[in-house]
């Protein structure tokens, strides 16, 4: 992708997170009390209610892609050439696929297993 | 008047020029907190999505546990837990506040009209909402984790 694309991608990235975030530290704190938002009993029912696990999800993507990308910007404005250039940009797409992999399979066990 | 390349020796400083604090404008503070806070949240993000693994038993867990997330609990739920998490609610809220008018600005809406320079030459970037938005970032970064302060330790 071009990096024109990519710095549009942050910007939209940068405001889905600006909602999501805001609405995941309501719910666990302001809207409901952070001691009963971190409880088993609750963490379970949110993942349980489709419409907040897919929240949980689209938050866990949209945060990393938006994290890892700003990484990636940094690392290339602190060293150029090609070789780093592609090490950065490959490196960071693994590190990022391998993190959102490691949490939707946190989501997906949450939502489909049973509690033991 | 700077020498020429002089900007760009600065430029090849990398990450200490954007960290050296002499000859910074309250923009420059702004972006350099930016990077700096995005740091921060990116490393606290992989910490969380690490940690909340714990709710299904961690990496090698297989479902919901009720044991695996009450001593995940024990490790994050203390005043050292509850300090992070404050500094946590103060860059996120910060960087999201500051990223948002950084959006205004690629965008043009909170541009004013370019005029010619004159003395004392304050930046036309500053004379506006951009300003504002600054500090309402860091008000709100502020009041954010006073609240989530007194919430978590209160």
């Amino acid at each position: 992708m071009r990096e024109s694309t990519l710095m549009q991608l942050q910007y939209a990235t940068g405001a889905a997170a600006l909602v999501l975030v805001g609405l995941h530290l309501l719910m666990q704190g302001v809207l409901v009390p952070y001691g009963e938002a971190v409880s088993f009993q609750r963490v379970l029912s949110v993942y349980k209610s489709g419409v907040d696990a897919g929240l949980l999800e689209i938050l866990l993507v949209v945060v990393l892609a938006h994290g890892f990308n700003g990484l990636r910007v940094i690392l290339l404005e602190w060293r150029q050439g090609g070789a780093w250039t592609r090490g950065v940009n490959w490196g960071l797409l693994a590190a990022t696929l391998v993190a959102v992999a490691y949490g939707t399979r946190t989501v997906v066990l949450a939502v489909t297993g049973q509690a033991s | 008047m700077a020498e020429p390349g002089q900007e760009a020796a600065k430029n090849a400083r990398g990450a200490r020029g954007w960290l050296d604090p002499r000859h910074l404008n309250l923009e420059r503070w702004a972006y350099v907190f930016q990077r700096v806070t995005g740091l921060a949240v990116l490393a606290y993000v992989l910490a969380h999505i690490g940690d909340t693994s714990f709710f299904v038993g961690g990496p090698f867990g297989g479902g919901p546990s009720p044991s695996s997330w009450s001593s995940d609990l024990a490790v994050t739920e203390n005043a050292l837990g509850h300090a992070v998490l404050v500094m946590v609610v103060l860059v996120v809220v910060y960087h999201g506040i500051n990223g948002m008018r950084l959006i205004l600005a690629e965008y043009g809406l909170i541009f004013s009209r370019p005029t010619r320079p004159e003395y004392p030459y304050r930046p036309i970037s500053l004379r506006t909402a951009q300003r504002h938005l600054i500090w309402v970032a860091i008000v709100a970064a502020i009041l954010a984790a006073v609240y989530s302060g007194g919430m978590l330790f209160g």
